[in-house]
Order: C-alpha cells, then sequence, then structure tokens
C-alpha cells in the first residue's frame, strides 16, 4: 500500500467490555485495518469503555480476555491507548499515582492502558484522518 | 483547517450517564476545538427541559453546566424541531438559547462535520 492510500483511525471506544459487543467490535476493527496495511493514531476510552482497562478482568477460560488483547495489540503496533481519568476515578479504575492521591490501598490500571485528560482524545481527533466511536 | 466536530446527545438526561459524560466532553473539546457544533435529537431534548430534580434520583445536576456553553465560546447548539413537537416540549422550557433545525437541516449539518461523536 502507497503512503496515500493509508489512513489514520483514532478510536473512541465507549461501550462496556463485559456488557457491550461494540467493546469487541473496536478490538477486531482495530486487528482489521491495522491487517490491511492502515495505521492506528491512538484509542481513548471513555464512559464505559474505561472498564477494558482493569487488570482485574478475568473472564472464563472460554472467552476472550479484552484487556490482554488490547495491550498485546496496542504493545506490538506502538499505539496508545489513552482512558480517561474522570470516567475512570468514578469507576474504579486507579493508577498507581491516583491511588496515593487518594488514598487508596490498591490501584488496577492494566499496562500498557495510561490515564489520561480529555485533551488526549482532543490531539487525537486532531491528528487522524478518520475518528470511529464504537 | 481545524476539524469540524459535531456532538450528537440523544439520550434522556438520567438514565445512563452518557448525557453528563457528553457533556463534560464537550466543554472539555471546547478548549481545544472552536468548530463544535452540539446536537440535540431524539430523548436528547429531555436534557435541555428546564426544572430537572436531579438530586431527588441521587443523579448529579448537570444544567448548570448546560449554562457554560456561552462562556466557553460554543455557540452552534442545534435542536431537532420535531423532536420537541413530538414531545410536546416548546423554545420556552429549554434551558438554554438553541436553534430549532428541521430533519432535514439537521442532516445537512450532519453532513457538513468533519468527525461526529455520539451520546
Amino acid at each position: 500500500m502507497s503512503d496515500s492510500q493509508v489512513i489514520k483511525f483514532s478510536l473512541l471506544v465507549t461501550g462496556n467490555p463485559a456488557s457491550d459487543q461494540s467493546a469487541s467490535t473496536a478490538l477486531q476493527f482495530c486487528e482489521a485495518a491495522l491487517a490491511a496495511g492502515h495505521h492506528i493514531s491512538g484509542v481513548f476510552f471513555y464512559l464505559d469503555g474505561v472498564l477494558t482497562a482493569s487488570h482485574l478482568i478475568s473472564p472464563a477460560s472460554d472467552e476472550v480476555n479484552l484487556p490482554d488483547r488490547w495491550a498485546a495489540l496496542a504493545i506490538q503496533h506502538h499505539f496508545p491507548l489513552e482512558v480517561c481519568v474522570s470516567a475512570s476515578l468514578r469507576r474504579g479504575i486507579v493508577n498507581e499515582i491516583e491511588a496515593k492521591h487518594l488514598d487508596l490501598q490498591h490501584y488496577n490500571l492494566k499496562t500498557p492502558f495510561v490515564l489520561s485528560g480529555l485533551g488526549q482524545l482532543a490531539e487525537l481527533s486532531a491528528r487522524c484522518d478518520r475518528l470511529i466511536q464504537f | 483547517m481545524e476539524k469540524k466536530i459535531g456532538i450528537v446527545n440523544r439520550q434522556a438526561p438520567h438514565g445512563r450517564s452518557d448525557a453528563r459524560e457528553a457533556l463534560d466532553l464537550t466543554l472539555a473539546l471546547s478548549a481545544y476545538n472552536e468548530s463544535l457544533s452540539v446536537f440535540f435529537i431524539g430523548d436528547g431534548v429531555y436534557q435541555l427541559l428546564k426544572k430537572h430534580q436531579a438530586d431527588s434520583i441521587l443523579q448529579k445536576d448537570f444544567q448548570p453546566m448546560l449554562k457554560m456553553f456561552d462562556l466557553y465560546d460554543i455557540e452552534q447548539v442545534y435542536v431537532c424541531a420535531s423532536s420537541l413537537a413530538l414531545r410536546n416540549i416548546s423554545v420556552e422550557q429549554l434551558v438554554i438559547k438553541t436553534e430549532l433545525l428541521s430533519t432535514d437541516e439537521i442532516k445537512q449539518h450532519l453532513a457538513e462535520q468533519d468527525q461526529l461523536m455520539s451520546f
């Protein structure tokens, strides 16, 4: 594929990983776009989509582990998994820094997901050719 | 050239958190993008209906934040006229000033956006 045909996608994922199929479709879209030679600028998780970033998600062995799949794909293809911090904190998704700050005993943000602000969504929106919401 | 972003609100205000979190997103994006358009369509028009008593159902009253559109220079705020009519809501009952659009005009405005986010 020539450079001019490569599309830069950013994704906005708002679906709950346990109850909305859209969360799985987002992953499949990413895999398909990458397989076709396109570029993923980054994925922004918002609303119930932020629950995807928990390393405590433990589906049965015959079910898909979405956080594991996202983490592997992002590491392999070097794109960021940005998770809205305010949507996360109200849903119990916490990183080490926030846990210290809020005096919580535990944190559960999975690597390589990162907590970030809505400004990062603005950034992803600005530097992509297409923004796709799931 | 800055991208035109449309934010579409289609959900009733308090059944899910979509409305409130879409509003957070709208206000945050307005700091980075001056070409925002905000649409209220279908049950989304209930978000604008005056006199919510959100605290009595343990929800956050986000309507005062709608009034910050002015302060944040979010000027393109559109409401679907037929969605209002179907729900017997008049413009005077809305908490902020908006522009009423017909279904065809809404379609046209949506088509003009570079990106859409829908809640």
